[in-house]
C-alpha cells in the first residue's frame, strides 16, 4: 500500500515536471526497462538508446496516465518503442538486402546480431533467446521485467489471455530446452 | 503487479487445459522463470542514467516553454478575434456614412479601360451635338441649305442615329 501511495506522489511531481520525481521513477524502473530491451537486443548501447527513448517519452506523456498499473503503462510504450525501432531495423535490412544484391556479395548479413558486433561478450541466455521468434521474446521479457500479471499482459498486447498463456509456455519450455540441450 | 501477486497461475492455466497438462505447463513456466532469474541481465551505467536523468529535466522545461509560448500566442488570437468583433459589429448604423454619389460620367464611360476609345466617342458626340445646334439655330433664323426642304426631318434621323450607335455604353 506504501509503495502505491509513494508511487502516485512521485508521479504526481513528473506531471508538475519535478526533477527529483523524475530521478525516483529512473531510479525505480531503469533496471528493468533497460533489462527488457537488452535481452530483445543483445546489444548494450543500442539498449542505453532505447531507454533514454523510452523515459523522454513518460516525460512527454504522463500527462496521459490517468491511473491504473503504472508498470503496464510504462512497459506499453517501452514494447512500442521496440517495435517501432524493429520495423526501422527491417527498413534497413531491406535496403541493405537491395544494395548486396547489386554489388552481389554472399548473404552473410542475415544472422541475427552477435557480440562480434558490438564487441560484447553475450551470455548464454542471450544466445538462446536469439533463437526464439520476435514476438514469443517479446511476451517473455514483458512477462519477466514487468511484473504484470497474465490479465494484464494480454490486455497490453490486445490478445486473449489463453493465447499469450500458450505462446509463453511454449517460448519458455523451448528455452529450458535449449539452455539444457 | 498487485494484480500479479494475486493471480494463481495454475487456475489460469487449468481453465485453458486439463488439469495434468495444466500442472506440466505451470512446471516449465516455473522453470524457465527460474532460468530468466539465473542470468540476470546487464544493468545500465551510473552515468548513463546521471545522463539520462538531465535529459528528461530539459525535455520538461522545453514543453513547458513550447506550452507556454502556445498560451500565449493562443490569447493574442483570442485578443485580436475579439477586437476584430467589436470593430465589426459594435458599429450601429449612425456611423455608417449617408453620403450618396452620383457621377455626371456615363457609367459604361467612367467604368472602361479603353481611354482612346472612350476619347473618340466623346469628340465625336461633342461635333455632332454642335453641328446640330448649328442647324437648330439656322432654322430658327428661318435659314435652310439649298436643296433641302425637310431640314427639321433629317435633323431628327441624325439624332435618332446618334441615340442607336449607343455611344454611352462604350
Amino acid at each position: 500500500m506504501g509503495r502505491r501511495v509513494e508511487l502516485a506522489r512521485i508521479i504526481d511531481g513528473c506531471k508538475s515536471g519535478d526533477a527529483d520525481s523524475f530521478a525516483q521513477v529512473v531510479d525505480m524502473y531503469a533496471s528493468r526497462c533497460y533489462g527488457y530491451f537488452y535481452r530483445l537486443t543483445g546489444d548494450r548501447d543500442l539498449s542505453d538508446e532505447l531507454l533514454s527513448e523510452l523515459f523522454v517519452k513518460l516525460v512527454e506523456k504522463i500527462g496521459s496516465y490517468k491511473g491504473g498499473a503504472f508498470e503496464s503503462w510504462l512497459f506499453k510504450i517501452a514494447s512500442n518503442i521496440f517495435h517501432d525501432h524493429l520495423r526501422g531495423k527491417q527498413r534497413r535490412k531491406k535496403l541493405l538486402d537491395a544494395r548486396r544484391a547489386e554489388l552481389e556479395l554472399e548473404p552473410d548479413l542475415n544472422e541475427p546480431r552477435r557480440s562480434d558486433d558490438s564487441g560484447e561478450k553475450l551470455d548464454r541466455l542471450q544466445t538462446h533467446l536469439s533463437r526464439l521468434d520476435a514476438d514469443t521474446r517479446d511476451l517473455i521479457m514483458l512477462r519477466f521485467y514487468s511484473e504484470l500479471s497474465f490479465k494484464e499482459i494480454a490486455e497490453l498486447r490486445s490478445e486473449p489471455i489463453g493465447t499469450a498463456l500458450s505462446k509463453l509456455h511454449r517460448g519458455l519450455k523451448k528455452l529450458r530446452e535449449l539452455m539444457e540441450g | 503487479m498487485k494484480d500479479r501477486e494475486s493471480e494463481s497461475l495454475g487456475e489460469l492455466l487449468r481453465r485453458f487445459m486439463d488439469a495434468p497438462a495444466a500442472t506440466a505447463a505451470e512446471e516449465d513456466i516455473r522453470a524457465g522463470e527460474q532460468i530468466l532469474n539465473a542470468w540476470p541481465a546487464p544493468v545500465p551505467c551510473d552515468r548513463a542514467l546521471d545522463e539520462l536523468k538531465l535529459r528528461m529535466i530539459a525535455t520538461a522545461r522545453r514543453r513547458r516553454r513550447s506550452l507556454r509560448l502556445l498560451r500565449g500566442s493562443l490569447a493574442t488570437a483570442a485578443a485580436v478575434v475579439v477586437v476584430a468583433l467589436v470593430g465589426l459589429l459594435g458599429r450601429g448604423p449612425a456611423d455608417r456614412p449617408g453620403v450618396a454619389f452620383a457621377s455626371i460620367i456615363p457609367t459604361a464611360v467612367w467604368e472602361s479601360d479603353d481611354i482612346g476609345a472612350d476619347d473618340f466617342d466623346l469628340a465625336y458626340f461633342t461635333s455632332e451635338v454642335q453641328r446640330i445646334e448649328a442647324q437648330m439655330q439656322a432654322l430658327e433664323e428661318g435659314e435652310t441649305e439649298v436643296g433641302v426642304d425637310n431640314a427639321a426631318v433629317e435633323i431628327e434621323m441624325e439624332l435618332m442615329q446618334i441615340v442607336e450607335t449607343e455611344f454611352w455604353k462604350g
